[in-house]
């Protein structure tokens, strides 16, 4: 039973990326130029037209927007997978947690691309392969573990209240700003300071540049701490999905 | 007489009538009662809005019940459904795996059955291509196609019996007639009085959600046109 939805979220995962590729004309590229296009604005706007005078501002914005985009279009997508999905939902029997969890698996996969790409321009710039890299591996999990659990919760909740769908991109977007994704926490006053490091994804992505730009191993009890939380998030989240899955069926079309 | 496939004792499902704080609630199933044997044939009659396509979802196993109670043998169940979660972009190919897995096959399954669905469905070298280009008829022969390759140990029918243009229609006729006889415990919801003495050997009448009758097809079938009189037979 298990095996046979892991092969249907595969697969599905998999008709996600074809579909998606064979939508547009210039297909998978679409899949490094979005980002690329979106990484172009704010080096315009914070690089070039405001002046950013930190040292290493262009890995520092870099790597932030990766890492934090994947997380946003993890839960924009996954967040109205559930909903989206409703009319299919009344009429096969299968685990809604499914659906969230494609969008996810697809988006991550894109999300390696995009990492490919940060690398080679990261090595381009001249911050070499270290031994930290290793480190990724920890941060990259739970990164997945904690956008996985953000998009389940919204996906959970949107059928019910759709109107959520008016707050997740302000929600998202007010993240962003409180992630230290275009700003260094440095220039946040202290008193805000540990408020802001409360944040999952300000610790992953203060991680990833450590480890990236100055080969650094991550703050592992921060690490650790955050790992806790996405996975206590992503429990209760899966729990969400399947106390509510009988009542998805009898919402009106 | 063994243990019934599946009993329904005083089922009700109510649904929520509006997405929106304190929205009323209705009850598309009032009270329904049914026992299934195995290898039985049930044709489920009554008027449009009466609950019928709630009860073939309900014994699906996709909506649970409300209040009452459905205890079923470990069998499989299955809403024989066309073309369920096709995409448009992806080949005829890919739409029959896709779709053989949500309908609860195992990939390997699929996989073994996708030469008998690509001859079925007679879309030759379409079946490689992406279904936007397809003709609405190719559609539905796909999709037939794939819902014939589950077979589940219940298999329940909403008014469908063929699909198709004219050729194809006689053939999935065919195919779904011979499953239907061939031992299969069906239980088929129509409006018409023809295909539910064709197919059927018991009937369930049901009205405004709740189960009238159960019993003989031609005994249903009278008390059901003797309470409406104005229903013409199909």
């Amino acid at each position: 039973m298990r095996l046979h939805y892991l092969e249907l979220i595969l697969f599905s995962t998999y008709a996600e990326l074809r579909a998606e590729r064979a939508r547009s004309y210039l297909g998978v590229l679409w899949w490094i130029i979005e980002p690329a296009m979106n990484m172009a604005v704010y080096y315009l706007v914070f690089a070039i037209v405001l002046k950013t005078s930190q040292p290493d501002y262009i890995p520092f914005l870099l790597i932030g927007l990766t890492l934090w985009q994947w997380f946003k279009s993890c839960v924009s997508h996954g967040g109205y997978a559930i909903w989206q999905s409703l009319p299919l939902v009344r009429q096969v029997k299968v685990p809604v947690q499914v659906f969230p969890s494609v969008q996810v698996l697809a988006d991550t996969v894109k999300f390696v691309f995009i990492l490919a790409l940060l690398l080679l321009i990261l090595w381009g710039y001249g911050y070499a392969p270290n031994w930290a890299y290793l480190a990724l591996v920890p941060v990259l999990l739970v990164e997945l573990v904690f956008a996985a659990a953000i998009a389940y919760l919204f996906a959970a909740a949107l059928p019910f209240l759709p109107d959520l769908r008016f707050v997740i991109e302000q929600v998202l977007q007010v993240t962003m700003f409180m992630s230290g994704v275009v700003f260094a926490l440095d220039v946040v006053p202290v008193a805000w300071r540990g408020v802001f490091m409360l944040n999952p994804i300000a610790v992953l992505i203060d991680a990833g540049r450590g480890i990236l730009m100055h080969g650094l191993w991550p703050n592992w009890s921060a690490l650790g701490v955050v790992a806790l939380i996405s996975l206590a998030l992503y429990a209760f989240a899966s729990g969400l999905i399947a106390h509510l899955t009988p009542r998805y069926v009898k919402l009106p079309a | 007489m063994t243990a019934p496939v599946i009993a329904m004792e005083n089922v009700g499902i109510a649904f929520n009538a509006q997405v929106r704080i304190g929205a009323p609630r209705f009850w598309a199933l009032e009270d329904v009662s049914l026992t299934l044997n195995r290898g039985e044939r049930l044709g489920v009659i009554g008027r449009n809005g009466a609950g019928k396509s709630t009860l073939l979802r309900t014994l699906a196993g996709i909506i649970e019940p409300d209040r009452g109670r459905i205890t079923r043998a470990p069998v499989t169940c299955q809403l024989l459904s066309l073309a369920v979660g096709f995409m448009l972009h992806l080949s005829g190919r890919d739409n029959a795996v896709l779709s053989g897995l949500l309908l609860g096959l195992r990939r390997r399954e699929i996989e073994k059955r996708l030469p008998a669905i690509h001859e079925f469905s007679e879309l030759g070298d379409f079946f490689e291509q992406p279904i936007s280009t397809y003709s609405t008829g190719m559609l539905a022969r796909l999709g037939f196609s794939v819902a014939m390759q589950v077979e589940p140990e219940v298999l329940l029918i909403d008014e469908v019996l063929s699909v198709g243009d004219a050729d194809f229609a006689k053939k999935s006729g065919a195919a779904l007639r011979a499953r239907i006889h061939g031992g299969t415990t069906v239980v088929f919801v129509s409006h018409s009085d023809a295909q539910i003495r064709e197919v059927c050997d018991r009937a369930l009448w049901i009205e405004h959600g709740r189960s009238v009758m159960q019993g003989d097809v031609d005994d249903v079938l009278r008390a059901y046109h003797a309470r409406a009189p104005q229903t013409a037979a199909a």
